[in-house]
């Protein structure tokens, strides 16, 4: 008895599993598949392993722009993000100061609050105005903006820092900034490597935003843009392949990142169910 | 003097966020809750019209049909993606050997882009020549194609996409509730004679209440939320089955954008009075789920 719930408790693990790494396996494999055997074939695996697939979509499909853009994007963002909410962090956690309650409830409420869509179009003008919506460099401020989540992270890994270190380096002679720098930041590196992990995800896979920003600039599209486009082109049924390798060059390297740092990823995901 | 350095340090460092979270976060917000009272098509004059936007949200068919899709759509992906959570938790919390493996084959979903996955979906369940219909009609499963993104099945599919998509997160969430339930009561439970199943019905449910309680709020938010994956796999298509509230906002604001052949106009004071309008929906039901879970967990 206790032999056949064994049994049946993993087979409904192993087919949960099955289901779950079905769709990545599809694009993994599918990438390596000519057209024509990925739309009719009813194949596991390649029957030959089309490499050119990726050289066709990173030179004709553009898809090596694409990938720098992400790049940019999401490198960009994270040091912003890390930078602001780590300032922040900070003199939540150690300064006295009036309207620190205010700050603190207004982060909150942008991470609850949320209209959709609508805010696009203002933070598009605004780019306008201050002639950003020509390049990422407007993507990456707005992606910035929305460090609530970073910020309520480092904070909680602020206070596990013991004020008497900086209290000792200011006594010292260290002025508050190159406290925050020297003593401060070295010990918030766990912090901020789950936080750069975080942010790094979010930005790299983040479609609406670039989308809208890059209606008309194909040359600024990131990944996700340039693949959603692909599907939406006259000629996607005889582009499948092209899709799966794009796809792909998303997916891998998360993937990549992901085999490393996967309890960290998990890590955070359960804490932020405390915090 | 020393005090009114250290207050110029404290606001000089908290600038840069507070800066970027009143400009690009609060403005928007502000902007739009501006714009609801105006006629304005995004060029043109801007007329004032007081509460008319409201009056016509009331009367808009379609933006209440899509509301209705919302609570289908929301309604299935809660339905299957926290038990089906749950129970992995509930295996995968201890003792299994090579849980630590499979936590993370089942989390993995959460790393890559919706967008991304989108378009590998509809590769999978395209009609013409997706993979899923390649495989059942080769085995015969099936007697001809399925249309999986059609008006019958796609709300069923994207439903299906999200869950899938979701599943993960939930279950690290459960577990991590699970691991705050101390060891010795399950102990003293089992001494006391209690099989798994009595233990799972008298020590973990009601323990793990009001954990359960904010990740199922949590995933409600969510689900009501969630559009870029159906943007991008059926578009709120066919004629309309799969659209959703916060879809419908978009589309008001960025009407050529994406697949859509629709020629609308933009509709920036109307969009911006129906996003009010869904924001506050999303509030009311999450107020109304709070409180009503309160009172069971009272009597759990």
């Amino acid at each position: 008895m206790r032999l056949v719930w064994k049994a049946a408790l993993w087979a409904f693990l192993l087919i949960a599993a099955f289901l779950t790494l079905f769709p990545i396996l599809v694009t993994i494999l599918g990438s390596f598949k000519t057209n024509a055997e990925l739309t009719a074939g009813a194949t596991i695996l390649p029957s030959s392993w089309q490499l050119r697939n990726y050289a066709e979509a990173w030179r004709q499909a553009k898809f090596s722009t694409y990938t720098l853009n992400s790049l940019f994007v999401s490198a960009a963002s994270t040091v912003g993000i890390l930078l602001v909410s780590s300032m922040a962090a900070y003199v939540v956690d150690r300064m006295a100061f009036p309207g620190k309650r205010l700050y603190v409830g207004m982060q909150a409420f942008t991470m609850f609050v949320a209209i959709g869509a609508v805010v696009l179009r203002p933070q598009f003008e605004l780019m306008i105005r201050l002639h950003l919506h020509d390049s990422l460099w407007g993507v990456v401020l707005i992606l910035i903006s929305a460090h609530a989540s970073a910020f309520f992270i480092l904070y909680s890994f602020m206070s596990g820092i013991p004020k008497e270190l900086d209290e000792a380096a200011l006594i010292d002679g260290c002025s508050r900034g190159r406290t925050f720098m020297r003593i401060v930041v070295p010990l918030l590196t766990p912090g901020l490597g789950v936080c750069a992990l975080f942010a790094f995800r979010g930005a790299w896979n983040e479609y609406l935003l670039p989308f809208v920003f890059t209606l008309s600039k194909p040359e600024l599209q990131t990944l996700t843009v340039g693949l959603a486009s692909l599907k939406y082109g006259i000629s996607a049924a005889s582009q499948t392949h092209l899709m799966m390798a794009g796809a792909c060059l998303s997916i891998v390297p998360m993937l990549a990142v992901y085999l490393f740092a996967n309890k960290s990823f998990m890590q955070m995901t359960a804490g932020s169910l405390k915090g | 003097m020393r005090k009114t350095k250290e207050l110029a340090f404290s606001y000089g460092f908290l600038m840069p966020s507070l800066a970027l979270t009143l400009v690009l976060g609060i403005y928007p917000i502000a902007w739009a809750m501006r714009y609801m009272f105006y006629d304005y098509k995004g060029y043109g004059k801007q007329t004032f019209i007081g509460l008319d936007n409201f009056a016509r949200v009331m009367r808009d068919g379609e933006f209440w049909h899509a509301v209705s899709n919302t609570f289908v759509y929301a309604g299935g992906k809660l339905a299957l993606s926290i038990p089906f959570a749950l129970l992995l938790a509930v295996v995968l919390n201890r003792g299994l050997r090579g849980r630590q493996i499979l936590r993370a084959v089942f989390f993995l979903p959460t790393i890559v882009s919706t967008a991304v996955m989108a378009v590998v979906f509809f590769a999978i369940f395209n009609a013409y020549n997706g993979v899923l219909n390649q495989f059942l009609l080769k085995y015969k499963l099936i007697g001809g194609a399925v249309d999986w993104l059609g008006a019958d099945h796609a709300m069923m599919t994207v439903v299906l996409v999200s869950v899938w998509g979701a599943v993960g997160n939930y279950m690290l969430l459960f577990i991590a509730g699970l691991q705050n339930i101390p060891a010795d009561v399950y102990e003293s439970a089992s001494l006391d004679g209690a099989n798994k199943l009595q233990q799972f019905r008298y020590v973990t449910v009601p323990m793990l209440g009001p954990v359960m309680q904010m990740i199922v709020m949590l995933a409600i938010i969510n689900a009501l939320k969630g559009y870029e994956s159906i943007m991008v796999l059926t578009d709120g298509g066919p004629i309309g089955k799969t659209n959703v509230m916060f879809l419908y906002v978009y589309k008001l604001f960025f009407p050529t954008a994406g697949t859509g052949a629709a020629s609308q106009i933009q509709e920036i004071g109307y969009g911006s009075a129906v996003a009010f309008v869904t924001a506050i929906i999303v509030g009311l039901i999450t107020l109304l789920y709070y409180f009503g879970s309160k009172r069971m967990n009272r009597y759990a």
